[in-house]
């Protein structure tokens, strides 16, 4: 049953992967970049690391996605105003 | 033909004399293909006292690297704070203000800041440790950010206050342990029971003093990024 569970979780990792590298829309795929930690946190979780898991969902899905949303708003709001 | 100035042939000089000298180094390691956890285990149930085996080899048996580790991470945000210093103090990007984020925050920010506290106080019995509960109390603030667009904004005398006494106080451990073992952020401290929250020696003592500088660097860190320079 786990190990259905972590193939599961492997497969939507690589569809994700896929998605964000194909997407056209930047904060889309920041998003989806940001449902790409929480899977990996799973997948963390599940091989025994929780260390890890935690640092993560802290980084992975907390700051470097606001980051990457707020650089995009700057650029955005640069390129309305010139 | 062009003409080399003698600072680029120096500079070039030593780094590859730095470049040999690695390489020396790396050669000398063997690939070693035993496991080495065990072994660890071993020593972190005789020797630390701590629950947590991960936070005993980060702290204790790996202490200087993670004093490297917390250098790079300063070293990065004094970077971005050299680019991005003309856009401090200026507006927030968040202009909108949203009502119900606004009166939520008020009663969220205390315990974000409180389970950030417990992460990095247990982390020497539970997952977690001073990286990951100082990176929480910064979200906090990214919170605060967030939900009050420029009514909310940090005075950095004390950030930058706390940064700097958080890491001198992490070499002062390591300087009085040199005083009193003779060797690098060792442990002089009594080790209590296992399992108990004072216990594990220095272990916690270093958890805080990194976790305090990770929380005001993060912050600053937000903070660069969302204040914008010219929104009106």
């Amino acid at each position: 049953m786990i190990g259905l569970i972590i193939l599961a979780i492997f497969i939507t990792l690589i569809v994700l992967a896929i998605a964000i590298i194909q997407n056209d829309d930047l904060p889309h795929s920041v998003v989806l970049f940001m449902g790409f930690g929480l899977g990996s946190v799973i997948l963390y979780f599940l091989f025994s690391a929780p260390d890890v898991a935690l640092t993560e969902a802290v980084i992975g899905t907390g700051v470097s996605g606001v980051v990457f949303l707020v650089t995009l708003l700057q650029i955005r709001s640069k390129e309305i105003k010139k | 033909m062009r003409r080399f100035s003698i600072r680029s042939i120096f500079i070039s000089l030593i780094v590859s004399v730095m470049i040999v000298l690695l390489l020396q180094i790396f050669l000398q390691f063997d690939l070693v293909t035993s496991s080495a956890g065990s072994t660890v285990l071993n020593i972190n149930a005789n020797s630390t006292h701590s629950a947590n085996a991960v936070t005993s080899v980060v702290t204790y048996f790996r202490g200087f690297d993670t004093l490297g580790e917390v250098t790079i991470l300063f070293l990065s945000i004094f970077g971005i704070s050299l680019g991005l210093d003309g856009y401090r103090d200026k507006f927030n990007i968040f202009a909108y203000e949203n009502s119900l984020l606004k009166i939520a925050v008020d009663t969220l920010f205390p315990l974000i800041v409180l389970f950030g506290v417990y992460v990095i106080v247990h982390g020497h019995l539970s997952p977690g440790g001073g990286f990951q509960g100082g990176v929480i109390i910064a979200s906090a603030f990214l919170l605060m950010f967030l939900a009050k667009s420029n009514d909310f904004s940090l005075k950095h005398n004390i950030l930058e206050l706390a940064e700097s006494l958080s890491g001198a106080g992490f070499i002062l451990l390591g300087v009085l342990s040199i005083l009193i073992l003779n060797r690098f952020l060792g442990n002089f401290l009594p080790l209590g029971e296992v399992g108990k929250l004072f216990s594990g020696g220095v272990i916690p003592l270093i958890y805080i003093f990194v976790s305090i500088k990770v929380s005001a660097e993060i912050t600053s860190l937000v903070e660069y990024f969302i204040r914008i320079k010219d929104v009106k």
